[in-house]
């Protein structure tokens, strides 16, 4: 179970997070949505101690984890995997060796070892023939791909996937979803997915919490969010450019 | 607007290099270099190997341009020109081939330096590595740091030897100054050499670190890494000449006699 109490957060003068409050139960499919700034990508990275609130509570199985050190967050790393927007493979090692730096990290692992490990988790991507390939010389779907891979190499109770279709054609998209729901049904895998992809919502979500101007909107089921009257939600979901939502200036999150 | 920050600001900013110094000792200490081997001969070679041609114009132009003006101005005022040589390598030593250098490499090195590490910021490969329990010192600038104290030191001394060399080359070939007056070492102790050496070693620590602060400090996408190359080249830059000021304030009490 993961909570966020109170949330706040700024960058200079602007309020990104202004009192969030939301939680995650252990085995569900969370999709945090909201237009592009709204602070998504910030709230989510508060969970891993990537970004420090200026106020409020965050807590994982019950641990307050709000305060903890970059040491500290190592064990949370552990338990807690994220797959960025971007991908985010080191461009200087090959595809394995990207999947394998984990796996020494954390677990410590001889090279032999770690490499094992790290070629079964391409092979659940359909990776493994790419192994020695670079970041470079493969496209973004695929690295989208080897990302995951990496994510799951530490078999997290909780993964976090920062906008997981966005750049992906409509077949790969689909991959990924398919992927986030077996997760959670075979294997109990909490999942946190920030997204504006009204496909991935509607199919995948078990609960959908919206982001506006620093706060939650809405928070509840797809059909909730579906059945909403509220102006801003009704223009999100329909994709209008005109209408109520005030979109925020900065592009952070 | 983002490069005039508040004295407060300065001197947090200030208090953060040095923590950035104390963790890259760290780093260095526990055997970063020994395990980023890889990583550490290829900046070495990318900022020294690739300075080269930099350094040489660079160097070598403004020592031909030193010893033409002044030879210019001795020929008006004192036509006695085999002073010109001797207090050209001494200040060559002391003072112009270390600052000049460092003032080169802070542009070229430190910009790279900036400019890499704040593009892996913006995407999030920093965010990654601390994600993987890598640390993202012992990874990205401890590497750095180290090639880039080695090659300042080098650097210089190449920068030193190719100013000399183009200015011994204008006296003689212009103003046709025999080469053994011209490079006459005599007067040039170690006291010199310690000071220039002592100026080459700080450039060398400060450079690197101010660089690599703008660009783990970067904000926003691509043009927070432009912001973070600028102040990078700034500091690094502001650095080396109050190094300069203080290290040859430090040689004129303490070294010389």
């Amino acid at each position: 179970m993961i909570s966020f109490e109170n949330i706040h957060k700024s960058f200079g003068s602007r309020g990104v997070l202004q009192g969030v409050s939301l939680s995650v139960p252990t085995g569900a499919i969370r999709f945090i949505i909201g237009a592009s700034g709204a602070g998504k990508s910030v709230l989510v990275k508060h969970l891993i101690g990537l970004i420090r609130p200026d106020q409020g509570r965050i807590s994982l199985d019950g641990e307050d984890i709000t305060h903890l050190t970059e040491k500290g967050f190592y064990t949370v790393r552990m338990k807690c995997a994220m797959v960025f927007q971007h991908s985010t493979l080191f461009d200087s090692m090959s595809l394995i060796d990207n999947v394998k730096l984990p796996l020494r990290k954390h677990k410590n692992l001889t090279s032999s070892e770690a490499e094992n490990e790290a070629m079964y988790r391409l092979e659940q991507v359909q990776m493994a023939k790419d192994a020695r390939r670079y970041p470079a010389d493969i496209g973004d779907g695929l690295r989208k791909r080897v990302a995951i891979a990496r994510a799951l190499t530490l078999d997290p109770k909780y993964v976090v996937f920062d906008e997981p279709t966005t750049g992906l054609d409509p077949l790969a998209a689909v991959n990924v979803d398919q992927l986030i729901r077996e997760l959670s049904d075979e294997f109990n895998v909490t999942s946190i997915v920030v997204s504006h992809d009204l496909r991935s919502i509607f199919t995948v979500a078990d609960q959908i919490a919206m982001l506006y101007n620093g706060q939650v909107l809405l928070d509840g089921t797809p059909d909730d969010f579906r059945q909403s009257d509220d102006s801003v939600i009704r223009q999100f979901i329909e994709g209008r450019a005109t209408g109520p939502m005030e979109f925020p200036k900065a592009s952070r999150g | 607007m983002g490069l005039l920050l508040s004295r407060q600001h300065q001197r947090s900013a200030l208090l953060r290099a040095f923590a950035l110094l104390s963790q890259t000792f760290l780093w260095l200490g526990r055997g970063s270099l020994r395990r980023r081997r890889q990583q550490f001969i290829e900046q070495l070679f990318e900022m020294g190997n690739r300075s080269v041609l930099f350094i040489t114009v660079t160097l070598g132009t403004l020592g031909m341009i030193s010893v033409f003006q002044v030879l210019i101005q001795v020929d008006r005022i004192l036509p006695e020109y085999s002073v010109v040589g001797p207090a050209f390598l001494l200040t060559m030593v002391r003072e112009f081939a270390p600052t000049i250098a460092g003032l080169m490499i802070a542009t070229r090195v430190g910009s790279g330096i900036a400019a890499e590490i704040g593009s892996m910021v913006v995407t999030e490969q920093v965010d990654a590595l601390r994600m993987c329990n890598a640390e993202p010192v012992d990874y990205l600038v401890a590497p750095r740091f180290a090639a880039c104290l080695i090659q300042t030191v080098l650097l210089t001394m190449y920068g030193g030897v190719v100013s000399v060399v183009a200015g011994g080359l204008v006296a003689n070939l212009v103003w046709g100054i025999p080469y053994e007056v011209f490079f006459r070492v005599d007067n040039i102790t170690y006291s010199d050499f310690l000071a220039g050496f002592l100026k080459c070693v700080a450039y060398g620590i400060a450079i690197p670190i101010a660089a690599a602060q703008a660009g783990l400090e970067t904000e926003g996408g691509s043009e927070g890494v432009g912001t973070a190359t600028t102040r990078a080249v700034v500091n690094a830059s502001f650095c080396v000449v109050v190094l300069d000021f203080i290290l040859s304030g430090f040689a004129f009490f303490f070294l010389f006699d």
